[in-house]
């Protein structure tokens, strides 16, 4: 292909290293918090095998769905560039990066098998489907997101001398 | 696919007793042209045409009966046993609640539901003073007989079942549900019971002849005293001589398989009334084709299955049936030892009675995965389809029943009136009946089963004069209350106009009654329940308030079943979750003989016990499902383009290092 040699992604050594701005870190706070929300009454509900969710814990659920879903949009568009692989001078470790590509995957499989029931495309065979996996998938996301945030906090702690 | 006709056809000894060992075990019925017989198990034979001096003569002959008859080839005691025949004999789990009978007096306001069954809510007859032969009066119009028509022995000295050895007992009429002809004379029969001509009420009912006498057997009993000899001259039947042959049989045109119309004589129920009956589509798959026994099935011992699910759980292999199996195993295999049959039969019949899954609305048309055979798993029995409930998340089937969304009138802020055959005589011709014709039923109301899953429901309201004693109150059979004269007689001129009788009690009615009934004190405190209330006198002002005494009784509806386009869901979520839903929101008020404002008057979820707070905010919330909607399909498609975007320029970025390796390679070269 003709314009492969100008998309291939170089490491840029001259680069300043990428930083999160404020809306980044506020998108990822939303994410956490709504995230934090969604799986006390989601996984609490699957852990506590009182599973699946219904009345005041269906609504909590449900209501911190779509700022879960913005928070998850604004960290792809503001996080993703700042965790490219090869990216030098980057703060973020290499498992950090990987991480939040997790987190965005998940979290993608989590909205649209969250949504799609709420549609007429799919029957019960494709219901049940979906919502195994939901569970699933959001099961790997909080774990990810655990996981990332403890990444993240190590990342901020000074080298051992 | 239709299981095997199973036909016996029998040469018998006279006098013998027991169904016979000769079978057609073809799937064309047997052609049933054969002798009637008497109580006494005799050949009916007509007497010539002609006596000898040429006169006609009369074809006077003793009533056939079915048990001699029928029961000839077939297990006569077996059917007995059978769901329309047993409950009275107290010996079979009663199973979901069902439709009781019930006992109404428009005089005295009385709608009492009664079964033997014991169902919770329902009264059993003894507890009114009824006797099994007083039961039998009143209900012998829909009554198929058997059970408490058929004691094993009777008491000539008893006043009341005493009176069975001149009127005959009620065998089972197996007429009344398998003659094919259609020919079967519900009201001829209904009016020989009327007058206790109850041996004779089969061969009338048939066709086959009239009543012989003028004296009916209730003027014979009335005239007969308890303990004294029988008389022997009862009435005879003067029979149709077209029905018999030159060798006295009688072609009996009868379908293993009952005919729609033959179970609707006794389970009609319809909320269409009076002239709206036109708009009443039935049950869509009466319409599609099928018959009431493509679902509701037996077998030789009249177990026929209800079809709820759970059903399996309220049905056991009984030492009845094991026996019975294990005589029709021997038959076949003379070798088979007693306790190798009883092994096999219990073994059979177990794998049968897990068939009984498959003929709910679940194991028809979705199957039962945990069921053993490949075919109960499977589902699709003749050809059900396979629902596919698309956009309905799966919750919907662990916290509903299938019938909640397609079965009876499709639901409306309040519950309709419904009409059924025992409750209200339908099959018999009557003044027309309207919506305060007693007992007034109505349907559907959402409650929660015993499974705890949200099912449409048919509720009467008990009304009934009765005392309060000990905190229970027990309920006056209507006779006793008429004895008070107190009760507003309905003006003779008005019955024509009104002929149910069916204008509501005001208070000043209710409290002369109570006043006389409160007058021995020892007795209890007299007490009168209608519309979910319990009216009292208190200082001798008469008060009213919610008594669980009053409480409705309830039983759950499975039809119509309404066609998929026309279930609850059709129109999407907010048939159930908007603020006006009837399923939370419907108003369902208390009727009863009392003015209709008076009566306790409930929304939907108040009835189930549901929080009025979660279901409308559930239901508020279903305002903002669109934009939700709109915000988790943009938020996945901005993370997925991200996903894309910087999955590709990866996937570029590994091309262009193999391409930048492989020419550095080339270079070196």
């Amino acid at each position: 292909m003709t314009t492969s040699e100008q998309t291939v992604q170089k490491p840029i050594k001259g680069d300043p290293p990428p930083s999160i701005d404020s809306l980044g870190k506020l998108a990822y706070r939303l994410m956490l918090a709504s995230a934090v929300v969604l799986a006390g009454t989601g996984i609490g509900t699957f852990v506590l095998g009182q599973a699946p969710m219904t009345h005041w814990v269906l609504m909590a659920h449900v209501s911190a769905a779509p700022f879960f879903s913005i928070g998850l949009a604004l960290v792809a568009l503001t996080w993703a560039d700042s965790c490219r692989f090869g990216r030098s001078g980057s703060p973020q470790s290499g498992r950090a990066k990987a991480l939040l590509w997790l987190i965005l995957a998940c979290g993608l499989f989590v909205i649209l098998s969250g949504v799609l029931p709420m549609t007429p495309l799919f029957g019960t065979t494709g219901q049940h489907v979906l919502y195994l996996t939901h569970r699933y998938s959001a099961i790997t996301l909080a774990a990810a997101l655990v996981l990332h945030l403890l990444s993240l906090r190590r990342g901020r702690l000074p080298p051992a001398s | 696919m239709i299981t095997g006709v199973t036909i016996v056809v029998g040469f018998w000894p006279a006098g013998t007793r027991g169904a016979e060992n000769l079978k057609t075990e073809s799937r064309m019925p047997f052609l049933h042209h054969i002798p009637l017989r008497d109580a006494e198990g005799q050949v009916i034979t007509l007497p010539p045409a002609f006596d000898e001096q040429g006169k006609p003569q009369e074809a006077r002959a003793n009533p056939f009966s079915t048990a001699e008859t029928c029961g000839r080839c077939h297990e006569y005691e077996a059917i007995g046993r059978g769901w329309h025949f047993n409950a009275a004999k107290g010996n079979a789990k009663p199973g979901r609640p069902g439709e009781p009978w019930i006992l109404t007096d428009p005089a005295t306001r009385t709608q009492i539901p009664l079964s033997y069954r014991g169902w919770a809510g329902t009264f059993k007859p003894a507890d009114l003073g009824m006797s099994d032969f007083d039961f039998l009066m009143v209900f012998a119009r829909h009554l198929p007989g058997g059970g408490a028509g058929e004691p094993p022995q009777i008491d000539p000295k008893d006043p009341k079942t005493g009176r069975l050895l001149i009127t005959g007992k009620m065998e089972i009429d197996c007429l009344l549900c398998h003659d094919s002809t259609g020919h079967y004379n519900h009201e001829t029969r209904s009016k020989a019971m009327n007058v206790q001509n109850i041996k004779w009420a089969p061969t009338i009912g048939a066709g086959l002849g009239t009543f012989g006498a003028a004296r009916n057997a209730k003027a014979l009993a009335d005239s007969w005293r308890p303990g004294r000899p029988v008389p022997t001259n009862l009435p005879a039947i003067k029979y149709d001589r077209t029905k018999f042959d030159a060798d006295n049989n009688v072609l009996f045109q009868v379908a293993r398989r009952a005919s729609v119309n033959a179970c609707y004589y006794c389970h009609t129920s319809d909320g269409q009334l009076g002239d709206a009956r036109w708009h009443s589509d039935q049950d869509f798959h009466i319409r599609a084709g099928m018959s009431c026994v493509d679902c509701h099935r037996n077998g030789v011992d009249h177990m026929i299955v209800r079809g709820y699910e759970g059903e399996l759980k309220d049905r056991s292999v009984t030492a009845d049936m094991i026996e019975l199996r294990v005589k029709l195993l021997r038959r076949d295999n003379a070798t088979l030892g007693e306790e190798a049959a009883k092994q096999m039969a219990g073994q059979q019949l177990n794998v049968e009675l897990g068939m009984v899954e498959t003929l709910s609305c679940r194991g028809c048309h979705l199957g039962a995965t945990d069921a053993k055979q490949a075919t109960t798993q499977l589902g699709g029995r003749l050809g059900a389809p396979h629902p596919v409930h698309k956009g309905l998340p799966p919750i919907h089937f662990e916290r509903m029943t299938c019938t909640a969304c397609h079965s009876g009138p499709f639901p409306s802020q309040k519950p309709q009136i419904v009409h059924t055959s025992l409750a209200h005589k339908l099959g018999l011709p009557g003044p027309a009946r309207g919506e305060n014709t007693a007992p007034v039923i109505v349907q559907p109301v959402f409650l929660r089963g015993d499974d705890d899953r949200i099912a449409p429901y048919k509720l009467v309201w008990p009304s009934y004069w009765g005392r309060l004693k000990d905190g229970k109150v027990t309920p006056l059979p209507p006779e006793e209350v008429a004895k008070t004269d107190k009760l507003p007689a309905q003006p003779s001129d008005d019955v024509a106009r009104d002929p149910y009788n069916t204008k509501p009690l005001t208070d000043g009615q209710i409290q002369p009654v109570l006043e006389t009934l409160s007058t021995d004190k020892s007795k209890g405190e007299g007490v009168f329940l209608a519309a979910g209330k319990i009216y009292r006198l208190e200082g001798g002002k008469l008060k009213s308030e919610e008594h669980a005494a009053a409480k409705p009784y309830v039983w759950p509806l499975a039809h119509d079943v309404r066609p998929a386009s026309q279930s609850l869901g059709a129109r999407g979520c907010a048939d159930c979750h908007s603020s006006d839903a009837p399923l939370y929101f419907g108003t369902v008020l208390a009727r009863g003989p009392v003015d209709a404002q008076s009566g306790v008057s409930k929304a939907a979820w108040e009835l189930r016990g549901d929080d009025k707070r979660v279901a409308s905010t559930f239901a508020a919330s279903f305002v903002f499902r669109p934009i939700l909607k709109y915000v988790t399909f943009g938020s996945a498609i901005i993370v997925l383009g991200v996903l894309l975007n910087y999955g590709l320029l990866g996937l570029s970025a590994i091309t262009g290092k193999c391409r930048s390796d492989s020419n550095s390679a080339a270079r070196e070269k």
